[in-house]
């Protein structure tokens, strides 16, 4: 019985190997030798920094990997100044500039909680509520534009006389 | 390039089972092979290397692209592939290998890949399931589908008698 199976698979593989081997190769798109010079052309029309990084200049790769040194260093040396400070907090911590853009951040978050406080809850569902509406009215759309305009529709063409 | 362009398309295209993304794959082949290009001028293997590119690029391209487009592509409903009015026997080679072409482009994903990898590129079924993550029974079970569907048409057209 499973030898019998195993030799009606075997003969299968023979039938579908012999039709699929003599199938000739698909002719390339006219367009694509065109479309590939004009890749090219684009990618070697762009500016040296918008390449990978194997592709810089050996110039700016070495001054790249100095300034992200220095980067770090200054980092390094940037904690170490903040951790002698906190020894007076709250003025050396107002002293420092982005210290003032932190707390000026914390203060338009206090105005927002408490406008949020003020606006009636049925408001927020439904602005919750229009905006879940307006993304799926966004995603199907966006669906239906893909399978409308994106899919070939010439790879799904079946021979008919 | 235009000794290899059918070759690289026809690659594409049977694994990705599209016309317009095996263009877009064919492409970045080309590409890539001219960043190469000082390595392939002239070697024997360019043809080699274009081609298991090509099986690559399209390989990235099914595990990467389609997964999140899978919701976009998946309930579209194929025609059936439906032989011309002439009798099955009877059909033009040209006309019997563009309804074996798309009844290749029928098969669902899982079962076309691996049957492509297998009849096309030559790789063995340890080989399929390494490259595409799955177990082996699961690639044998899933080819021997794919012969399964596409024999009633090689049948019809009369050539089962390989």
């Amino acid at each position: 019985m499973n030898s019998d199976l195993a030799e009606a698979d075997r003969r299968m593989e023979t039938v579908i190997d012999a039709a699929l081997g003599e199938l000739p190769l698909r002719p390339a798109p006219p367009g694509l030798e065109v479309r590939v010079l004009q890749e090219l052309s684009r990618r070697a029309a762009l500016p040296w920094w918008r390449h990978s990084f194997a592709g810089w200049p050996v110039s700016a790769r070495v001054g790249f990997v100095l300034v992200c040194i220095m980067l770090i260093g200054l980092a390094f040396l940037g904690g170490l100044w903040a951790l002698e400070s906190l020894g007076s907090p709250a003025l050396g911590l107002l002293s420092m500039p982005w210290a003032r853009h932190v707390l000026a951040l914390v203060n338009v978050a206090a105005e927002l909680a408490s406008l949020a406080r003020i606006v009636p809850p049925t408001w927020v569902y439904q602005g919750l509520a229009a905006s879940v509406v307006l993304y799926a009215a966004l995603f199907g759309l966006g669906i239906a534009a893909y399978r409308t305009l994106y899919l070939d529709p010439n790879s799904q063409v079946i021979l008919r006389s | 390039m235009r000794a290899y362009q059918d070759m690289v398309f026809s690659t594409a295209a049977r694994l990705a089972g599209n016309d317009a993304q095996a263009e877009d794959i064919s492409q970045e082949v080309f590409v890539k092979a001219y960043e190469h290009f000082d390595h392939l001028r002239g070697s024997e293997t360019a043809g080699g290397w274009l081609k298991t590119v090509a099986t690559n690029l399209s390989l990235n391209y099914l595990s990467r692209y389609r997964k999140r487009w899978r919701l976009f592509s998946e309930e579209l409903d194929l025609p059936e592939a439906a032989l011309p009015d002439a009798a099955p026997g009877e059909l033009a080679a040209d006309q019997q290998h563009a309804a074996i072409e798309a009844a290749l482009r029928r098969l669902p994903e899982h079962q076309r890949v691996p049957l492509v990898l297998y009849h096309f590129e030559d790789f063995t079924y340890e080989e399929i399931a390494a490259q595409l993550g799955a177990s082996l029974a699961k690639i044998k079970t899933d080819i021997r589908r794919a012969r399964a569907a596409l024999l009633p048409l090689l049948k019809q057209m009369g050539l089962d008698s390989a």
